[in-house]
């Protein structure tokens, strides 16, 4: 059974320490923007977007792009520019959008118009993510947290209206109105580019994952608890009427790969920037009153016992947030984990916190050469 | 004390959960962001002189949400409903911080629901130069905080605070919170039109402040009496955000001159 393997990473503006970050509250939101040096971040791009490049070279079929505001963790702003970038820098790697936040856009038509502008220049290699952005953003982009859900369904719904149905429409809606939705922009993939969605637990969006037929992609949660997801996806489809393949499960974790198991410990650490600070911060900043639905509260209650910031290099690796070793090492975790999920696509974040230029291209190329086809299996 | 008794007043169809004590005239209290305190010292002592009205707002403790209630335009226009259905009218009428902003919207949209105005504390004017505290990105125990100036002088501080939340008490607390996101996250806390608006009130209103409110500035205050012709600002000393509880007998004093 083939797997599809995904390059990420978050492009983190890394050039600040720890001993920095612990005078703040978290590194998200309220992190003061006097810390950012523009020109260290052009630097970044220029390796980061590289790297993105020679992942495809490599052998990744896909490269995953994510998006988050007011936070050095990921200088990705906008996924839609990034998606640009990456649409004529590469050639047949997937895009993976993971993805574009819908509560906190107020306009769903020109989404839409940027996606399909995406689908169109990269001559349909566009997946379409569909995210509600995680606490942080609500206040970011202050946008009411309450209705976090409603504009994020709402939005979706209008944007595939505006994929699927000739324009010109019109749209009443809650929380969006329209007179005249025609874009002259549709996509190149029909009916639509394939939809998919991330999930750390909230059993409401395993809901709509089934019934909008999405590949749900399971982000950072234990082995367990993304087999429990899975397994209730696998019931409500056969309830509905339809078996889920592997193509509608996607699970992300960090890895890296150096050329010996002892090595790849040592430069491997670089993760612990990823899942230190930036994981950190206020109850409130992550969520917001109203962002939870009280079933939403009791899922992230039963989805770890202690918060990934918590954990030690080693804990990290054992509870499979991080996969870091040799490649004959990493082959034989990742192949576990594809045979316990069954699923049909891998997200790698294979770049995180420092992890320097010289290391990253050294586990890209590792995962290319050996990795990812043995994977395929 | 004052026997209270709780009702469920319905309003088209909305129960509202109204605690209702004592004699006399009525008296509408509106309680503010974190949810109807209960029947404390103040609703007693306001209780021997009026029929004191003191509901849980649509979305708050025991009352219904109905889904097109979205905004504090919206609570004051349920409100004239509401006093409508218990046939009030021109009501004497207390409001606390958020159910302040309430009280005024009220007045400003209807000229005989409401009698006689109080502010106490209120949001729903945008001070000059302070800022209204953002209550909802610090925790519970940090508005809190910033709730008294003193707390050892607030007298019913142990029987409010002094025991932890049970789990359905912390489902309402969360509820009520959620409540006041869904009506207060944007403008924060103020309503642009408000002080235009507040023109046309001829009714006599008192705004009440503590000194030392670190929630809303006593700036909004004055912006209140600016806006509202003939009416008074009393500011008590050495006092926070809820002066009907951290300084009970002063609160009452000024609250029952102002409304004989």
């Amino acid at each position: 059974m083939s797997l599809d393997v995904y390059y990420f990473t978050e492009m983190p503006y890394h050039h600040i320490d720890d001993d920095l970050a612990e005078q703040w509250p978290s590194l998200r939101l309220t992190f003061p923007n006097s810390y950012f040096d523009p020109n260290k971040a052009t630097d970044l791009f220029k390796r980061y977007l590289d790297e993105f490049q020679y992942a495809e070279e490599s052998g990744f079929q896909g490269l995953m792009i994510n998006e988050h505001h007011n936070t050095p963790s990921c200088m990705d702003v906008e996924v839609n520019i990034t998606g640009g970038i990456l649409a004529r820098l590469t050639s047949k790697a997937k895009i993976l959008m993971l993805g574009n936040m819908l509560p906190t856009s107020d306009n769903p038509p020109r989404l839409a118009e940027e996606i399909a502008m995406l689908d169109v220049i990269s001559g349909g290699r566009i997946i379409s993510g569909f995210v509600r952005g995680i606490g942080v953003e609500s206040w970011a982009n202050n946008t009411n947290p309450v209705y976090n859900r409603e504009r994020f369904e709402e939005c979706h719904d209008l944007i595939i209206k505006t994929w699927t149905t000739p324009g010109p429409f019109r749209w009443e809606g809650k929380h969006y109105q329209y007179r005249a939705v025609n874009p002259w922009m549709v996509p190149v993939q029909k009916p639509h580019p394939a939809g998919w969605v991330p999930g750390t637990g909230s059993p409401e969006t395993v809901e709509w994952a089934v019934k909008h037929r999405y590949t749900y992609a399971a982000f950072l949660t234990e082995l367990s608890r993304a087999k429990e997801l899975f397994g209730s996806y696998r019931e409500q489809a056969v309830q509905q009427g339809w078996e889920a393949g592997p193509d509608k499960f996607a699970f992300m974790i960090c890895a890296h790969v150096n050329e010996t198991d002892e090595k790849a410990q040592e430069s491997g650490k670089a993760f612990m920037w990823r899942m230190g600070h930036p994981l950190k911060g206020p109850r409130e900043y992550w969520a917001p009153p109203g962002y939870f639905s009280q079933a939403g509260v009791a899922a992230n209650a039963a989805r770890r016992q202690r918060p990934m910031n918590e954990l030690s290099y080693e804990e990290l690796q054992e509870h499979n947030h991080l996969i870091v070793g040799s490649p004959d090492t990493v082959i034989k975790k990742l192949r576990h984990i594809k045979e316990e999920l069954g699923i049909g696509s891998l997200l790698l974040e294979a770049q995180g916190g420092p992890l320097s230029h010289e290391d990253t291209m050294r586990s890209i190329r590792l995962m290319g050469e050996e990795v990812i086809p043995a994977l395929q299996d | 004390m004052v026997a209270f008794t709780e009702e469920m007043v319905d309003v088209g169809g909305t129960k509202v959960h109204t605690l209702k004590g004592g004699s006399g005239e009525p008296l509408l209290l509106l309680h503010g962001a974190g949810g109807n305190t209960g029947w404390l010292g103040f609703a007693d002592a306001l209780a021997e002189k009026y029929t004191v009205y003191y509901p849980s707002h649509p979305g708050y403790g025991k009352t219904d949400r109905p889904d097109w209630l979205e905004t504090i335009p919206d609570m004051a226009c349920f409100y004239t409903w509401y006093l409508e259905s218990l046939g009030l009218e021109g009501v004497r009428t207390i409001g606390f911080s958020m159910g302040g902003w309430i009280a005024s919207e009220i007045t400003a949209m209807c000229n005989h629901s409401i009698g006689k105005l109080m502010l106490v504390g209120a949001a729903g004017v945008k001070p000059n130069d302070a800022e209204i505290t953002d209550i909802f990105i610090i925790s519970p125990a940090q508005v809190l905080d910033l709730m008294y100036h003193n707390p050892s002088q607030v007298p019913e501080y142990q029987q409010l605070y002094g025991t932890d939340l049970t789990p359905e008490q912390a489902i309402v607390a969360e509820t009520n919170r959620e409540m006041a996101v869904r009506l207060c996250w944007k403008p924060y806390m103020h309503d642009p039109r408000l002080t235009s608006l507040l023109q046309r009130v001829t009714i006599p209103a008192r705004m009440v402040w503590g000194r030392n409110d670190a929630i809303v500035p006593v700036e909004c205050g004055e912006i209140y009496k600016k806006a509202i012709n003939g009416s008074d600002l009393v500011v008590i000393d050495n006092c926070g955000h809820s002066p009907q509880v951290e300084k009970p007998d002063e609160f009452v004093k000024t609250a029952l001159d102002f409304l004989a």
